[in-house]
């Protein structure tokens, strides 16, 4: 029997549906709707590819999959701490946005697939080349932990590109990091939908307005040499691989991170179902080659 | 092992057993006028007239809700304890030897990685007395998945009605043979009593598995106007989920307040338009047609291709309870062809 109260756990949990305890270090606030949750490790070695996921929670009001936002290898945080970006859009995520500083957040994990920067999996092969990383919305946060990890092992890639889109300025997820990943040796190109909602303080918005797969055409990419990676909203992805074609990048060359509903995070609710596949396990992350077989992926 | 014989009297004794031994004794037993499995302690309480019982037995295997963890606001925060399952041994009498073979399929996906020990800790102390079937009806079609009232595939203990109102036994399973061998006293030595006809379920002669299986795997049909014509009339009920001995899938719910609760695993649907919601509003699979195509894929697809193992045993049940008679048979015709 397992029993934890606010101390983490010294010895491993007997059930993959049973969460540990990590106190919560610093709580940002990111935009109106999404803040960023620092968790304490606690002394637990929790090791991670980007793009895989916690499952995090709170008793009382459930759990839910949240991508993790922070970088491994070279880049993970030294004290085993981790972040998870967290939207406010129901019960459980308003709920875990009145938790402070000090307070406990419940999670499992880190499950599924993610993109194995070092490793020798299938979607290894991103060494050496150029990446473009096309993130829309909230599509920037495992995509954070993907461009951390990557700059933290910044000359074993070739040139770094993101474009990256939010509806309206309001809603420009990291700002201020990307002017840091910037001097770290990243292009960076930012697009929003609309320029002004409302009265946004940013009314006087000078930068590029459209969708993010406005930008993919205007770019110098050398097809043989890059590797795309999207993540974003669903809608997203048809039109930012068509954009992706039309630059003649291979299909084994492009790289998404599918969302799916999820409940039991270890391949065997059957929610996360595509096809034979369980995206919790054996995706979230997929090379576009690998969804020849899953028509209603995308 | 040879074979043993059970008078159908000496099942009175063999509840006591069980039940003294602190196990469950789980048999078809009438219950508003429905023939479902339901826990007895006498057998006067078992009914024998039945084609199958309502529901499936996977309920006892895999429950409806299971709680998986509680949870209770303390003086400092959240406390919340695991649950370890510590199942008793329970009896499985009057199985029909279709759904016996669906266990192997629940575990398949129990422990393909992860392992679900409130699955496998479940079925590790299950026992399954399948008595081969004697009638039938209309909605049986075991013999077109491969399977026939003669198969003991999943079965602990095969049992088969004899004329003298007793059944011959036959120990499958090595669970089987020391379930046989603890509750020796119960049964007797074979002595040539003759066994009833059983009964054989045509073949529908339009289905051909390898046809439909082949179909599934080009992933063309999913364009075809086939799926969205065959079962428009699905209301979505999920009925057809909850009675199938295969069907899986479930939800993690934190039941109770915010003080104080258990979070449960309970079966859910993919029938259901919530099952794949994100909490975008995004759905993946936004009509009806698509969750139908899902679990036909999941039957004659998934299950064979990731799990070798069967998806549908054609235990009729899905056909029998669907409120607008949408019979699977039928689907699984068209895509023969």
């Amino acid at each position: 029997m397992n029993s934890y109260g606010n101390t983490m756990p010294k010895s491993g949990s007997s059930s993959s549906y049973l969460p540990v305890p990590l106190l919560i270090e610093r709580v940002a606030r990111l935009t109106e709707k999404e803040r960023l949750f620092k968790l304490s490790a606690n002394g637990r070695a929790f090791t991670f590819d980007p793009g895989q996921f916690f499952m995090a929670g709170l008793p009382g009001y459930g759990e839910a999959p949240f991508s993790i936002a922070s970088g491994s290898g070279k880049a993970a945080e030294a004290d085993g701490s981790f972040e998870l970006c967290i939207k406010a859009v129901g019960n459980l995520t308003n709920a875990i946005h009145r938790l402070k500083k000090g307070d406990t957040l419940w999670v499992r994990g880190p499950f599924g697939r993610g993109f194995d920067v070092n490793g020798s999996s299938p979607l290894r092969g991103m060494k050496g080349r150029d990446i473009l990383f096309i993130a829309g919305g909230i599509g920037i946060v495992p995509m954070r932990g993907l461009i951390k990890t990557i700059l933290g092992d910044r000359e074993s890639f070739g040139a770094l590109t993101l474009v990256y889109g939010f509806k309206d300025p309001e809603g420009i997820l990291f700002a201020g990091e990307m002017e840091d990943w910037k001097a770290s040796g990243m292009a960076a190109l930012l697009t929003v939908d609309k320029p002004a909602p409302g009265l946004s303080p940013l009314k006087g918005w000078k930068g590029h307005v459209g969708v993010v797969t406005t930008v993919i055409p205007g770019l110098e990419i050398n097809p043989s040499k890059t590797v795309a990676v999207i993540i974003g909203p669903p809608v997203m992805y048809r039109f930012a691989i068509k954009s992706l074609w039309d630059k003649n990048i291979a299909r084994d060359d492009i790289y998404l991170s599918l969302e799916r509903r999820m409940k039991c995070g270890v391949g065997k609710c059957g929610h996360c179902q595509i096809g034979g596949i369980y995206a919790c396990q054996e995706g979230p992350v997929f090379k576009l080659s690998e969804l020849k077989d899953m028509p209603d992926a995308l | 092992m040879a074979d043993k014989y059970l008078k159908k009297e000496a099942l009175e004794k063999l509840i006591a057993a069980v039940s003294s031994s602190g196990g469950c004794f789980i048999a078809p037993t009438t219950d508003a006028r429905q023939v479902v499995f339901k826990s007895v302690e006498k057998a006067a309480d078992i009914t024998h007239d039945y084609v199958l019982a309502r529901n499936s037995y996977k309920e006892f295997v895999f429950p409806q809700t299971e709680v998986v963890a509680t949870f209770a606001v303390r003086q400092h925060g959240i406390g919340l304890t695991g649950k370890e399952v510590a199942p008793k041994e329970t009896v499985i009498f009057g199985a029909r030897p279709c759904e016996a073979a669906s266990l192997s399929s629940l575990r398949a996906v129990f422990t393909w990685d992860f392992i679900d020990e409130f699955y496998t800790k479940r079925e590790d102390r299950t026992i399954v007395m399948t008595v081969a079937c004697t009638t039938g009806d209309e909605a049986c079609f075991c013999t077109t998945v491969g399977l026939s009232p003669e198969s003991t595939a999943g079965s602990d203990v095969y049992l088969k009605e004899t004329a003298d109102n007793g059944y011959l036994v036959q120990a499958i399973s090595e669970k089987g043979k020391a379930f046989v061998e603890k509750y020796a006293a119960v049964f007797e030595e074979q002595a040539g009593a003759k066994t009833k006809k059983l009964f054989m379920p045509e073949k529908i002669k339009g289905i051909d598995l390898a046809k439909i299986t082949g179909r599934l795997k080009n992933t063309g049909h999913y364009d075809e106007p086939v799926w969205a014509e065959l079962t428009r009339k699905c209301i979505g009920c999920g009925a057809c989920t909850y009675v199938c001995p295969t069907c899986h899938c479930f939800d993690m719910v934190d039941e109770g307040t915010a003080y104080e609760g258990e979070r449960r695993k309970n079966w859910d649907s993919c029938q259901y338009d919530s099952f794949t919601l994100h909490a975008s509003g995004h759905n993946p699979r936004d009509t009806q047609f698509k969750r139908w195509r899902n679990r036909f894929m999941c039957k004659f697809s998934i299950y064979p291709d990731k799990f070798a193992s069967k998806g549908c045993v054609g235990c009729g049940r899905c056909v029998r309870v669907c409120p607008v008679r949408l019979d699977i048979t039928e689907v699984m015709e068209e895509l023969s062809k």
